[in-house]
């Protein structure tokens, strides 16, 4: 596989030098301001999404160094902090059965498990109720949103640590005994996990298993170089209690309460680390409209937790590294999508106007090479099935595109204010 | 035709496929959500609950004529 991303970049190479006269002819054609503003806009933004999907990449390569670094030197499994298990569940009597299977088989000693639900209509309350035991403990409340049953459950937990789950993940059997270890470190103030696509069942289902390796999964362990890692997977993060009570729990004014809860620590000056061992396995949405709404739910949830913290984006005096994240989030979130799709749109124009077409090629390639290499590495760092990486070729050529439309579309209605739902998506049962 | 022509050719059309199937899917979602919320605005029995102040509900079985004929055939 290296050897064949290498003969590709070779090949594109040989056409981009054959292909000169064609670069000429469009190189003739820039007079035109509208042409010279975009093509230095394309060439700004190209620039620096290649320097941060390197550093990125770098990043992890450094942070897989030294954490084996680590292990290697570590002796001792800590134990004695006790870890409260909480998963907030709202109708998810489908998964609720086999997610707390998965926690009660944790090899981890100190913990409990707290099933918090959030006033289900239909039978989660039952189903979580047949295992309440020594370890398990079902709550029930009045429908109040994802955040509330959280936080019901903190009230209700007696560890040093509180990990949220997912009510339709399932976690590996040493995921909290890996993520406790970080909390040695008391700068430390939560943990998040890897997420995987357990449903790899359609493309749409193994694009996005791609897509969760690396542009979710790499991208937090390139963060958690430097400690800052943005957003708390929902289906697996891991908290300190006390930092959790200094920041004020979770709040309720967004769609994207993990993302809001970390940057509060991150503003806090509390480290938010990764721990790419410990993996929950997820239910990814099957069918392209709720993939949609996810997509529309995150990208509007991240935007509100942008909007509360937005004092940060220029008092760079005050938290340096939060006034970094939040920039960076604003990249991802509003100027990559935007840009992908105007420089698609405007790549097509001049081609179809001038009949310059090795533009759109070289554009496409550049792009699709980066995601072969990307998802190559991806794939070797984890347990995910060499196959993925071909996926990157669909990937770039229709998902992306799909997946940037919607999120344009939820940044314009998130700007104008247009109210919105919480958007549960209905699980198949495949964890 | 050489290869970056034909390349061209096929990654213009899908692009193109793939920017009006966006819009068309978008705008089949919030169709799809529009017609949903009506259901979504039905309160579940603790909310019922706590908006009268946990003053109890009572309910009244409604046995509608043609069940009661169905039950007496039975």
């Amino acid at each position: 596989m290296p050897f064949f991303i290498i003969f590709l970049l070779l090949t594109l190479t040989y056409l981009a030098f054959s292909n000169l006269t064609d670069l000429y002819i469009f190189y003739r054609m820039i007079d035109n301001g509208f042409i010279l503003f975009s093509v230095i806009l394309i060439m700004v933004f190209t620039g620096i999404v290649i320097l941060r999907y390197l550093a990125l990449m770098f990043f992890s390569i450094f942070k897989v160094a030294i954490k084996t670094e680590i292990q290697m030197k570590q002796k001792v499994f800590h134990t004695h902090l006790r870890v409260s298990i909480i998963v907030p569940a709202y109708n998810e009597e489908v998964v609720i059965g086999r997610s707390i299977i998965s926690l009660l088989e944790q090899t981890y000693p100190n913990m409990e498990i707290l099933v918090v639900d959030d006033g289900s209509k239909d039978g989660t309350y039952r189903n979580a109720k047949r295992y309440e035991g020594h370890k398990v403990k079902v709550i029930t409340k009045p429908n109040g949103g994802k955040s509330r049953a959280i936080n019901t459950g903190i009230a209700h937990a007696s560890g040093d640590l509180v990990m949220v789950v997912d009510a339709d993940s399932r976690l590996n059997h040493d995921a909290v005994g890996l993520m406790v270890q970080y909390f040695e470190n008391q700068n430390i103030a939560a943990v998040a996990g890897s997420v995987y696509v357990v449903n790899q069942v359609n493309s749409i289902t193994r694009l996005q298993a791609l897509e969760y390796i690396e542009g979710l999964n790499m991208v937090r362990n390139g963060q958690s170089f430097l400690k800052l890692v943005n957003i708390i997977p929902g289906p697996i993060g891991m908290f300190r209690v006390e930092a959790l009570q200094k920041v004020g729990l979770y709040d309720h004014d967004t769609f994207a309460e993990d993302c809001d809860v970390t940057l509060k620590l991150l503003a806090e000056g509390y480290s938010v680390d990764f721990e790419s061992d410990a993996i929950a396995y997820t239910e990814a949405p099957e069918h392209l409209l709720d993939l949609i709404k996810q997509r529309y739910r995150w990208t509007r949830g991240i935007l509100q937790a942008i909007r509360k913290h937005r004092g940060f984006l220029f008092h760079t005096k005050g938290r340096p590294s939060m006034t970094l994240v939040l920039w960076y989030m604003l990249f991802e979130s509003i100027v990559w999508p935007f840009m992908d799709v105007f420089a698609t749109i405007f790549l097509l124009y001049i081609t179809l106007i001038t009949g310059v077409n090795s533009l759109l090629f070289f554009w496409w390639s550049l792009f699709t090479v980066l995601d072969l290499a990307g998802a190559l590495y991806c794939v070797l760092i984890t347990r995910e099935k060499l196959s993925l990486v071909f996926y990157a070729i669909l990937y770039r050529l229709y998902f992306i595109g799909i997946i940037n439309l919607a999120k344009i579309f939820a940044t314009i209605e998130e700007w104008f204010g247009i109210g919105m739902t919480w958007g549960k998506l209905d699980r198949k049962g495949r964890i | 035709m050489n290869l970056i022509t034909f390349m061209t050719f096929a990654i213009l059309v899908i692009t193109i496929l793939t920017l009006v199937f966006g819009v068309l899917a978008y705008f089949l979602y919030k169709i799809r959500e529009s017609k949903k919320k009506p259901q979504q605005s039905e309160g579940s029995y603790e909310e019922i609950l706590l908006g009268r102040n946990s003053e109890l509900l009572f309910f009244k079985k409604e046995i509608s004529y043609d069940s009661l004929v169905l039950n007496e055939v039975l």
